[in-house]
């Protein structure tokens, strides 16, 4: 298509203004709110894998073979310092720390509970998606922070002490007193119902366990290349002998769940696809065939049916582009703006809770949608090509036309 | 009939194309809004089945003050007047009395910690999902005692196998450490470790005397429809004596609860997405066609026909399509709703044979929900949609000053 | 219903058991032996002096306890080494189970729960502990074979039907002394489970007893439970006061 008639074509277009901007409406709000929806279709996938990977489970984990089996006290890494230090400096390491789980006894009064002390380096652990992110203080020394839940189970409030008692990793008896500093309210259950949050150096020396902790977890700067990341940890030679896992691995149900999820928005994209090219095509086609007497004109002016649908198809193809520049315009600039002032999940639905808990774990609901440019590109392809099959079909058909049943029409 | 309506019916039978172009289109759209609102109920209505099945029941009887303390240990006031009460109730489809015992099962060196479960093996049958899924074995008999069925990761870990007598061990009244052997005569591979160790069932009187403290410590019921399990907890309650009290799933499960109310309100988001776009595509055509009138509308004016009686026209015009649409939507919609209605959407050659979360285990495949409520839907979204899409052009329409429209340039 | 489970470790009853040196010795009285055995460290009371190793391919770890016991159902066992849990007490008194922390000075209940698990990190279960045991009563015993080379008596024990308990079978090796040289457990299945041997034979409290005890489990690599009586009293006289909370508290 030349330039020439290009713009004669958009020339025609505004000969019947009306009918030019309703088809480019409908063309570019429905390109908009596939944009939009395929927008927050990633925020969504995002925000369950960050909630998922944030608080406990991390990008990468290591532990000492055989640990996540039976969780014995004795099976440690060694050299944790040494580990920490090669590991922060791998590439693609956003930042690695480690942990101590450790079951033991909690006794406000005589009576014993059933715990897990875990400890946690505190710096690490208060990230924006970390456990600690509302805490209201973070562990040092002998203050320790328990589980809201637990505490309630066991009428701990701010400021108690509790003795812990457990089994150290040589074997021994381990007890001490401890200073509850806070209670907290974790994205994690497990850790609200039985943990007991306490500073990394003092678990170990609690436990007998001098430079070793159970697990190692580290988050990287990318979250999609989690394999990669647990493939560049485990050649590292401080972890020689560790096992070295990603999220996926670790917690496939967690990776099935977020798999669940995202087919099931999927079919709906394409739902929503299939009712965005219904409504283009209906558009373009009524439009079309409405033009049937002013294309009749031109048939009996001595115009080559060829000719007719060549300037029908360019009509729309510049209208197409047109429609598709100012969908990607609108749905773009809303999912930008979206993106950066993240959208409240409650709001949008009007109901629902704004934080929720499922899978173990408390998720706060703002989305903050974002397109790629392969999700640009194929709502623009599809809606494009349908509008110029919607328009060359009547078009074709009208061409055919004697002449003067299309003047009659 | 008035002169409007006669006038619709005949414009909108002249242009045949038009008419069949606009009901197309209308029909697609609410045949696709038609498929989404069953899938979404049917999504619903999966999790909330298979969460109460798999071993909660919709509605639950128990003892007073469990709700905060959460002791296996506490028992009914009443088990037998509660069983009776609820058994008595309409629309309930099974009522399962049990009692829980934190035990421990033991093969020579080999222990496992368990919750075991005391049933009554024929009522348990029709509330516990993974009754009717014993394999290798069979379920617990009426009367049986002496037998345990437990879940794969169970036996695993006890390295036994069917067949084999375990001890199994439990504190009960009074701080007391009772034991008792039991046979595995059925085990159950839930799919999900965590899953399998939840199973462990043995015959009720089994537990009692394993415990010393005697009676049943909750009644579980699976209802006929799920959705009535807030008013089946209602009635319940006025009839169970003693201090005793009745909770429904989601308050036993908050967590699962939150995820269905997550999921709901998910899906209204995505229905509202799919309906604003077939909205916007009835009223793009719609607007296309009027737009394409003008002059016939200028006719009309000429003639005398005053602006409201334009706007009658119109949206009598666009009722009508609505409801052809709407019949053509249902047509279109109802087989696909019937097809994922009874053969389901198959999901597992994406998850894998079965999908477990929060110890729920269950086969991804998704029933659509069929129901009365089908035909008013499609009409309401049709001819909604259409009147709603039609109100601009007919403003349009009354608006049209006929000596410009009838200027032959346009 | 009865329960069976052998616990000839803390829980220390004694019987005086007369010594028969024999030659060509005929085969012993099996109903007998067993109740022998059953007594063998049973008493109405007892102060004892024990060392514990628990040996697992990743570390060793001893202890030194102090014991004291009446009846059957009374226990406070005193920790004596190694120095970083010097101090610490059990006391079991029924069902009741409390530990007394020196360092932290609190007294703790064990919740019933808990006290299912292993005993101490060792290979015996808290089980083994609490129950009741009585080869005589739960066990069909006979003998199954001579041992020369230790001389003794093999005999072969099946579970009598409706007993509770873990094991099917015990074969039990007794010396001509009329004293256990090794227990060999085998669980429901028929399987080997454990193995007990007792060995270093000496005169304790004034009877002849093995002071060591060995656990083995068949199918953990490397782990044993090592138990030795350093010295022992039976039927000694004990304050009432001996087994009560306020003692476990003062300490000795």
């Amino acid at each position: 298509m030349t330039l020439t008639t290009a713009r004669m074509a958009w020339r025609n277009l505004w000969r019947n203004p009306r009918r030019t901007s309703l088809a480019l409406a409908a063309i570019g709000l429905s390109l908009a709110l596939v944009l939009v929806y395929d927008g927050v279709l990633r925020a969504y996938a995002d925000w369950m894998r960050e909630t998922i990977t944030g608080p406990l489970l991390g990008h990468v984990q290591a532990h000492a073979p055989g640990w996540r089996k039976d969780r014995a006290m004795d099976r440690t890494l060694r050299g944790t310092g040494e580990a920490l230090r090669a590991v922060r400096g791998a590439p693609g390491v956003a930042s690695a720390s480690a942990r101590v789980y450790a079951p033991a006894l909690a006794a406000l009064g005589e009576e014993g509970f059933a715990v897990l002390v875990l400890g946690l380096d505190p710096a690490a652990e208060a990230r924006p998606t970390g456990l600690l992110a509302a805490a209201p203080e973070r562990p040092a020394g002998k203050r320790v922070l328990m589980g809201k839940a637990l505490a309630e189970v066991m009428g701990v409030s701010k400021g108690d002490v509790v003795a812990l008692v457990g089994q150290g990793a040589d074997g021994s008896l381990a007890n001490d007193l401890f200073t509850v500093a806070g209670l907290v309210s974790t994205s994690v259950d497990l850790v609200n119902r039985q943990a007991v949050l306490m500073e990394l150096p003092v678990a170990q020396e609690l436990f007998a366990m001098p430079d070793e902790a159970h697990e190692i977890v580290v988050h990287g700067s990318d979250p999609g290349a989690s394999r990669a990341l647990a493939a560049a940890v485990a050649s590292l030679p401080a972890l020689a002998g560790a096992e070295v896992m990603d999220w996926e691995r670790l917690a496939p149900e967690m990776l099935a769940l977020v798999k669940f999820v995202e087919i099931a928005w999927v079919f709906v994209l394409v739902l929503v696809f299939v009712a965005a090219a219904a409504g283009v095509a209906n558009t373009m086609l009524m439009s079309t065939f409405e033009r049937t007497r002013e294309l009749g004109m031109l048939l009996a002016l001595g115009a080559r049916p060829r000719r007719i649908v060549a300037l029908v198809v360019s009509e729309a193809l510049v209208l197409g582009l047109a429609g598709v520049l100012l969908g990607v315009a609108l749905g773009g600039g809303l999912v930008a703006i979206g993106h950066r002032t993240g959208w409240d999940y409650q709001a949008l639905t009007g109901q629902g809770p704004s934080e929720l808990s499922f899978a173990g774990l408390r998720w706060s609901l703002v989305l903050y949608p974002r397109l790629a440019l392969a999700d640009v590109l194929r709502g623009a392809g599809a809606v494009l090509a349908t509008a110029l099959l919607a328009a060359a079909w009547p078009a074709s058909r009208a061409a055919r036309l004697e002449p003067s049943r299309a003047l009659r029409s | 009939m008035s002169v409007e309506a006669r006038y619709a019916v005949r414009s909108v039978t002249r242009n045949a194309r038009r008419t069949a172009l606009a009901v197309l289109g209308i029909g697609v759209g609410v045949a696709l809004a038609l498929f989404m609102e069953s899938v979404n109920r049917g999504r619903d209505e999966l999790f909330a089945r298979v969460g109460a099945t798999s071993g909660s029941g919709h509605v639950r009887v128990v003892p007073g003050g469990w709700r905060a303390r959460r002791d296996v240990r506490m028992r009914l006031a009443d088990p037998d007047g509660a069983l009776a009460a609820a058994r008595a109730l309409p629309g309930v489809t099974a009522a399962a009395p049990r009692v829980r015992a934190q035990s421990l099962l033991a093969m020579g060196t080999h222990v496992v910690p368990v919750e075991l479960v005391g049933v009554e093996a024929a009522a348990e049958a029709r509330v516990y999902r993974f009754a009717g899924k014993v394999s290798p074995g069979r379920w617990l008999e009426p009367g049986e005692r002496g037998a345990v069925v437990v879940g794969r990761a169970v036996a695993e870990r006890l390295r036994s196998d069917l067949g084999d007598e375990i001890v199994a061990t439990a504190v009960g009244r009074g701080g007391n450490i009772e034991s008792l052997m039991l046979r595995i005569v059925g085990i159950v591979a839930t799919g999900g470790d965590d899953t399998d160790l939840s199973v462990s069932h043995a015959a009720l009187a089994d537990v009692e005397a394993l415990t010393g403290l005697p009676g049943a410590g909750e009644v579980a019921l699976v209802l006929d429809d799920w959705r009535a399990t807030a008013a089946t907890r209602d009635r319940l309650a006025l009839a169970v004596r003693g201090g005793d009290e009745v909770m429904t799933w989601g308050e036993i499960n908050p967590e699962f609860e939150g995820h269905l109310a997550q999921d709901r309100a998910t899906s209204r988001f995505v229905s509202g997405i799919v309906l604003l776009v077939v909205l916007l595509g009835v009223a793009s055509a719609q607007l296309a066609a009027v737009l394409e009138r003008r002059r016939e509308f200028a006719v009309l004016s000429a003639l005398g026909m005053r602006g409201w009686r334009m706007v009658r026209l119109v949206v009598q015009e666009a009722i009508a399509l609505g409801l052809a649409g709407g019949a053509l939507g249902l047509a279109l919609g109802l087989p696909a709703v019937l097809r994922i209605a009874s053969r389901g959407l198959d999901f597992r050659s994406f998850m894998g044979q079965s999908y477990s979360f929060q110890g729920v285990v269950f086969e991804p495949i998704l029933f659509g929900d069929v129901g009365l409520w089908i035909v008013p839907y499609a009409l309401a979204v049709s001819v909604g949609a259409t009147v709603a899409a039609s109100l601009y052009p007919a403003w349009f329409a009354a608006r049209t000053d006929p000596a410009s429209a009838l200027r032959v340039a346009q | 219903m009865t329960v069976q489970g052998r616990s000839p470790v803390v829980l220390a009853w004694l019987l005086l058991a007369p010594l028969a040196a024999a030659a060509a010795p005929p085969e012993p009285d099996v109903p007998a032996l067993l109740r022998h055995l059953d007594d063998l460290y049973r008493s109405r009371s007892s102060i004892a002096r024990i060392e514990i190793a628990v040996v697992n391919p990743r570390s060793t770890r001893t202890m030194r306890l102090k014991a004291w016991t009446r009846g059957e159902e009374e226990v406070l066992v005193l920790v004596e080494a190694p120095a970083r849990e010097e101090g610490t007490a059990t006391l079991r008194v029924g069902q009741n189970l409390w530990n007394w922390l020196p360092r932290i000075s609190r007294t703790l209940r064990v919740p019933p729960a808990m006290m299912l698990s292993s005993w101490m990190g060792t290979d015996f279960t808290n089980d083994d502990l609490v129950k009741e045991s009585s080869l005589h009563d739960d066990f069909e015993a006979k003998v199954d074979r001579r041992s020369e080379s230790p001389p003794g008596w093999w005999l072969r024990l099946d579970v009598k039907p409706g007993v509770v308990g873990r094991w099917a079978r015990i074969d039990l090796l007794v010396s001509d002394e009329r004293l256990p040289i090794e227990e060999r457990h085998f669980d429901r299945k028929g399987r080997l489970a454990r193995t007990m041997t007792f060995d270093e034979v000496k005169v304790l409290g004034g009877r002849r007893l093995p002071a060591r005890l060995t656990l083995v489990p068949a199918d953990a690599e490397g782990q044993r439970t090592e138990l030795e009586y350093l010295d022992v009293a039976f039927d000694v006289k004990l304050p009432d006061e001996t087994f009560s909370l306020s003692r476990l508290e003062r300490g000795r």
